[in-house]
């Protein structure tokens, strides 16, 4: 059986990812935090793409709910480790520095950042053993770029990147490849209240992106064809930032 | 267990994972050097560790930790 965690895989581009990964043979673990009818939803997608998983709750800016859903799952399942992780949970707070408060601009850190951390460092240690793991980390356009009224989101889209660079010449040598990738504007729940009638003017390519064409790259990034990529931004933005 | 079984122990094992002939693991040989380990290599070393003795180690606590026998000498503690 080989496994894949997506955190925040229950709506979105986690589950796209989640439903990409299992359509690659995934037995796929669906992290969510808040909502499980959701999460149940996209574990019968992947069902329906002739594959399995399980939807695992915790809140991957809370350390001790990541290490124990962690080494829970892998004392019950002593045969397999977690060889692909997405990691995709992540929040939006926006709002004008000047008018930022102490507790969204730690909200954003705390879950896209620290939760990048919690979960890799507990993940990897098995990969590093195996000799082999995809790592693939959803960072923004914002992170690349940065965006006005989003410096706590651009923050930490900017330190994921940072950090994939790092983790992937680190690991490299244990055939474990750490990546992101860098989403434009997708039509999720995360960007439901922005006007893609009049932000769409700005993009190249004249719309919105779906959450299906980032998973075709993490789905890629997550292959075993893509073993020589590692340390690698790919964005997936309709050639609105190059 | 007594040291010498211990001793035993860990050479095999690390003869079998790391494939370097156990002869060459001399008391006061270099523990990384001679199983050409870097500190990413820690990794497997822990677990190793970890499997086949049942004691959960960090990296730190090989921070002291230079030759073969020091290892023995620290095995021996954490397992009495």
């Amino acid at each position: 059986m080989k496994v894949a965690l997506v955190t925040g895989g229950s709506r979105g581009i986690g589950r796209a990812c989640s439903v990409k990964l299992a359509e690659m043979g995934y037995y796929v673990l669906v992290n969510y935090q808040s909502n499980e009818t959701e999460a149940n939803n996209t574990l019968s997608l992947i069902r329906e793409k002739g594959s399995d998983g399980e939807i695992l709750r915790f809140d991957v800016s809370k350390k001790e709910e990541v290490e124990a859903a962690i080494e829970q799952w892998q004392a019950a399942h002593p045969d397999t480790y977690i060889e692909v992780l997405v990691n995709n949970a992540g929040v939006r707070r926006d709002n004008l520095m000047v008018w930022m408060t102490d507790e969204d601009w730690n909200k954003v850190l705390d879950t896209s950042l620290n939760g990048f951390m919690y979960i890799t460092r507990v993940v990897l240690k098995n990969m590093l053993v195996k000799k082999y793991g995809r790592i693939v980390n959803m960072a923004s356009l914002s992170g690349l770029k940065g965006l006005p009224g989003q410096t706590n989101y651009s923050a930490a889209k900017g330190a994921i990147i940072a950090a994939t660079k790092a983790l992937a010449q680190e690991v490299a040598k244990k055939h474990v490849t750490v990546n992101a990738v860098a989403p434009g504007f997708i039509r999720t729940d995360m960007t439901q209240d922005l006007d893609e009638s009049q932000l769409k003017a700005l993009i190249p390519m004249g719309h919105f992106g779906n959450p299906e064409d980032v998973s075709e790259v993490v789905g890629f990034l997550a292959s075993k064809g893509a073993c020589y990529v590692t340390g690698q931004v790919v964005s997936v933005n309709g050639g609105l930032y190059t | 267990m007594t040291k010498e079984e211990i001793i035993d122990k860990i050479n095999s094992v690390l003869e079998e994972e790391f494939e370097v002939d156990k002869t060459l693991f001399l008391p006061d040989a270099p523990l990384m050097k001679t199983l050409d380990l870097d500190s990413l290599d820690l990794v497997d070393m822990v677990v190793l560790i970890e499997h086949n003795f049942g004691i959960v180690l960090n990296n730190s606590d090989f921070a002291g930790i230079k030759t073969f026998q020091d290892f023995y000498d620290f095995l021996y503690e954490k397992l009495n």
